[in-house]
């Protein structure tokens, strides 16, 4: 297989498709490295059924560069050790092309030294905080300047002065409020109208923090930036409404409730506060509608075409789509077109070839760029009563940046 | 025109016909005065543009119309819907009343009829299945803006006085006329107390010195917290240009800025001591069935969180009937929560006592086993509800007289924290009347002091031993239904309480209820003072520390129990 592929990289253009097509059966291993058990399970179990949803519409229209995607799908059961094993396994073992995966930043920590030993090639799609970057995996994902920093200038023109950051105590929300509190500074936003505020995993007593933003938000033109994460949005939300806070008092940017969460939490309590995110699923655009449709069409009757394949464990109840589902799809896409343009499945040539790739998904065009990042359109969303947003912002091309000091810089800069 | 011309009230044909003899030229322009805000109103909810929504809005302002604030509450929270004809669009909201199947009539905003079909038949719609017309932040402000001027008159002593806060922060000159007017009129004491803060906060801003002294000073008076930031900021500008402002202000604002400090210093007091409470009483009620079971039974019971969860779901199961029944608002659904806890206290309790004849009465000797015995069943109940309802969290809605608090001298005192406070007394007194006042208590006291004997004099132990099981995990399972007003309901639930439950109930001192009471307060207690310095996460290890330190000096809890069981 690798020295026909060789080969026929050699032979040029008119035989690279005869080529092809001779190997029509053929199929090429992709790796799907999510939990499918376990805390993270609720979130990660979405991106494995898009990912294969994504294997099934390309499959159906003749593959990637004439080949079959055959997924092996692992569960490294959000078990962050366990995901650098499950790596190894994908990498060393079952020689997959490239590899989707990874929801939480210490998972995406501890499988990259793997990535690197072994040199294989991983997708991420889920917002994170950055200060990263390895050659060996490309972030699909939302950069900081790509989600938090537009909701802070967004809620700036709002009129908001005073900014309290709550967030689940963890590498993601203490980083990004560290950039966000500097950013703030930037924009002349006084130390005493910045309140930065941490809680653990599962933690259900709100009241004190209620209390706290009750007081700070008594004389208008405050906001609340949330990093919490998961299903401690209920208690705090249910606080903070008993509490007589409402959008229209006191705004909440959440970061980590995306369409996908809803299904999981009263909408009701959150209508009105926000979302940022570089894909809705209320977006209005032929390629979404037809994503849409056809994924919700999909989990109805879950194959992935072309192989053979029985999909298990589809829940096609009350499904929707969201930005890491999106993100993920965007990934698979980019990766095909690479190969397709290297002529080669070889990770060397595949990562050269990602560069400057532009793909047309449902929220616009994004371009890979040479940080690994892509250029997305970022959108902020208002939260309706059915758990979809309401797009009241648009902002397109925003380029990925992983690296805060470059875009604090920027901007100090350019004002 | 004719057909509508009759409902305007007196008032407004009175009005209308005044006005048509004075311009007589123009008899009939004046005459569907409400009609015509009617129009403005279906304008504003079609238009597409912020700008003109505004000026339609504004021109309603003062309309004496009550379908006018019905609309707007309910566009503001996406309950206006429109229907499409061919010939027009029509905007309409949801009739109150609902069929069994969540269906409601159609009302018509233009004219307040029934939307009907073509057969001349009203239209059904179930909400869930229309598009709502959206209303973003901004057009939400304005929307709120009218309503809160409308809700000036409105018959609701809260909501006037909600609206008189809103719009007094506004500090727009331009609503004085409008506060004047008001409290005049106005003969509740709250809300005369809202109307003259929001004219002495509108007032503070005032050209005129004298008046904007009155106002800081009144403003001190009355312990405004709502203006102290304003008053703050005040002071800080008068300071840097004194010339501007005079001497008297800054000393009114400085005198004003620190009676309210003051007085938040012993609101904060207060605050810290209702959510102590609180945070107490969701221990206690967490952890009481634990101290009967772990604590006069001595059976170390790991499914105990798991009960708590099978308490939690018969809730929501109970919910769910509830709202096929009687749809999902209304006075028949908001009791299901006093059905549910009756359901969730029996069901769980059924599970205990499935648990106590299946598993536990077997080990009552070997405490080891049943540990791990207990963890067994409690993977498999966790296990069962994620099969059965699925991995993710489910909704239990609070019913409406849990959601909302009320006011005491500026400290929040939510609804469904009263209500668990209330809960806790009413566990803990009728556990202590169970132990205490009844047979079957004297029977479980016996039994748990010295069972050889208690068995020689004629207690049946073994029913004995059941029926107590059975009862601390039906107060598990009320626990669980209680916890699902505050937190997440979900097949995890059990695991967020049951270390929280053990710590309780080891401090308290194995074997004592009202060890477990004082332990919940302390706990309870300490994390909330703790919180404001530490943060909750700090707050919380430093708790954990505490207990540590505490058992090492009292290895026994804060109550030592002698009973020969324990020492045996």
């Amino acid at each position: 297989m690798k020295l026909k592929t060789y080969l026929s990289s050699l032979v040029g253009a008119a035989l690279t498709v005869a080529a092809f097509t001779a190997t029509a059966a053929e199929t090429v291993k992709v790796g799907v490295l999510h939990s499918l058990s376990g805390t993270m399970a609720i979130s990660e179990t979405s991106l494995k059924d898009v990912l294969l949803f994504t294997f099934d519409e390309i499959n159906k229209s003749g593959g990637v560069a004439g080949k079959m995607i055959e997924p092996v799908i692992v569960d490294p059961a959000s078990n962050w050790p366990l995901f650098a094993e499950k790596a190894e396994q994908l990498l060393a073992k079952d020689k997959v092309s490239v590899v989707f995966g990874c929801w939480t930043s210490v998972s995406r920590k501890s499988v990259l030294p793997v990535f690197e030993r072994l040199n294989g090639l991983l997708f991420y799609p889920v917002q994170y905080e950055g200060e990263e970057l390895s050659k060996n995996i490309f972030y699909t994902a939302e950069a900081v300047n790509q989600q938090a920093v537009p909701s802070v200038d967004y809620m700036l023109g709002e009129g908001k002065k005073k900014f309290y950051l709550l967030g689940s105590d963890y590498v993601y929300p203490r980083t990004t409020n560290k950039i966000l509190k500097q950013y703030l500074k930037s924009k002349g936003i006084p130390d005493e109208d910045i309140v930065e505020i941490y809680t653990p995993f599962g933690h259900t007593d709100y009241q004190t923090i209620v209390a706290a933003i009750k007081k700070f938000a008594s004389a208008g033109k405050a906001c609340v930036i949330s990093t919490l994460n998961g299903d401690t949005n209920v208690p705090f939300f249910k606080e903070f409404a008993n509490a007589g806070l409402t959008s229209e008092n006191c705004p909440v940017v959440s970061f980590s409730i995306s369409e996908d969460e809803f299904r999981g939490l009263p909408a009701k309590d959150l209508v009105g506060h926000l979302g940022c995110w570089t894909y809705f699923m209320s977006i209005k655009s032929p390629e979404n509608t037809k994503f849409v449709n056809d994924f919700l069409g999909w989990v109805k009757a879950p194959k992935v075409s072309g192989i053979d394949y029985t999909v298990t464990g589809v829940d096609p109840k009350g499904r929707v789509t969201c930005s890491p589902m999106n993100l993920s799809r965007m990934g698979v896409y980019l990766w095909k077109q690479a190969v397709e343009k290297a002529g080669s499945f070889e990770v060397d040539k595949v990562r050269t070839a990602l560069i400057g790739q532009k793909f047309k998904g449902p929220a616009g065009e994004v371009t890979m760029q040479a940080n690994h990042h892509l250029i997305n359109n970022a959108f902020i969303g208002e939260t309706l009563a059915s758990g979809q947003f309401k797009i009241i912002k648009t902002m397109t091309g925003v380029a990925g940046e992983p690296f805060s000091e470059k875009f604090l810089n920027t901007k100090t800069a350019s004002n | 025109m004719a057909h509508r011309s009759q409902k305007i009230p007196s008032v407004t044909v009175i009005l209308a016909v005044l006005i048509g003899i004075a311009a007589i030229c123009f008899p009939a322009a004046a005459a569907p005065v409400q009609a015509a805000l009617r129009t403005n109103l279906v304008q504003a909810l079609l238009s597409e543009d912020l700008a003109e929504q505004t000026q339609l809005l504004q021109k309603l302002i003062g309309a004496e119309d009550s379908m006018i604030p019905q609309v707007l509450t309910a566009w503001r929270g996406g309950a206006v819907y429109v229907y499409e004809t061919n010939q027009a669009k029509v905007p309409f909201i949801l009739d109150a009343a609902s069929d069994s199947e969540g269906r409601a009539k159609g009302i018509r905003v233009d004219d307040g009829e029934f939307l009907k079909g073509a057969d001349g038949q009203p239209l059904v719609f179930t909400a869930t299945e229309l598009t709502s017309i959206d209303a973003t932040s901004k057009l939400r402000k304005v929307i709120k803006t009218s309503l809160d001027l409308f809700a000036l008159g409105n018959s609701n002593p809260k909501m006037r006085r909600d609206a008189v806060i809103k719009l007094g922060q506004e500090l727009n000159a331009d609503y004085l006329p409008h506060f004047e007017a008001r409290v005049k009129l106005e003969n509740d004491a709250e809300v005369v107390k809202a109307l003259s803060e929001a004219i002495a906060l509108t007032q503070v801003a005032s050209e005129d010195a004298k008046i904007r002294v009155a106002a800081i000073q009144k403003l001190g008076e009355m312990r405004s917290i709502n203006s102290l930031s304003f008053l703050k900021q005040l002071e800080t500008d008068a300071k840097k240009t004194p010339d501007k402002f005079g001497a008297e202000t800054i000393q009114a604002a400085h005198t004003s800025v620190l009676a309210i400090e003051s007085y938040m210093a012993w609101g904060n007091l207060f605050g810290t001591a209702f959510r102590g409470l609180s945070l107490s009483a969701v221990l206690l009620v967490a952890a009481l069935g634990l101290a009967i079971t772990f604590g006069l039974m001595g059976v170390i019971n790991m499914a105990h969180g798991e009960v708590m969860m099978v308490g939690a779901y018969t809730a929501y199961v109970t919910q769910n009937i509830f709202k096929s029944w009687f749809g999902a608002s209304g006075g028949g659904f908001d009791s299901y929560f006093i059905a549910a806890l009756a359901c969730s206290f029996v069901v769980a309790g059924l599970v205990g006592l499935v648990l106590e004849r299946g598993v536990i009465r077997f080990l009552y000797k070997r405490p080891l086993e049943s540990l791990l015995a207990t963890w067994g069943v409690s993977l498999l109940l966790q296990q069962l509800f994620r099969h059965i309802f699925g991995a993710a969290n489910v909704q239990v809605s609070s019913p409406s007289w849990l959601s909302g608090s009320f006011v005491i001298s500026d400290v929040l005192l939510a609804y469904n924290r009263i209500f668990v406070i209330g809960f806790a007394v009413f566990i803990v007194v009728g556990t202590y009347l169970l132990l205490t006042r009844t047979s079957l208590g004297l029977q479980i006291r016996a039994v748990m002091q010295n069972r050889a004997m208690a068995s020689c004099v004629g207690v049946r132990t073994d029913r004995v031993n059941m029926m107590t099981f059975a009862y601390g995990s039906g107060l598990a399972g009320m626990a669980g239904a209680c916890l699902s007003q505050i937190g997440n309901v979900g097949p995890g639930l059990g695991q967020n309480y049951i270390i929280d439950c053990f710590m309780v109930v080891v401090l308290g001192g194995v074997g004592n209820v009202f060890g477990t009471v004082s332990a919940s307060l302390g706990v309870g207690m300490t994390d909330q003072i703790l919180q404001p310095w530490l943060g909750a996460v700090m707050g919380k290890i430093t708790v954990l520390a505490a207990i540590i330190l505490f058992l090492q000096w009292r290895p026994a809890g804060i109550f030592v129990t002698r009973s020969r069981s324990l020492e045996g």
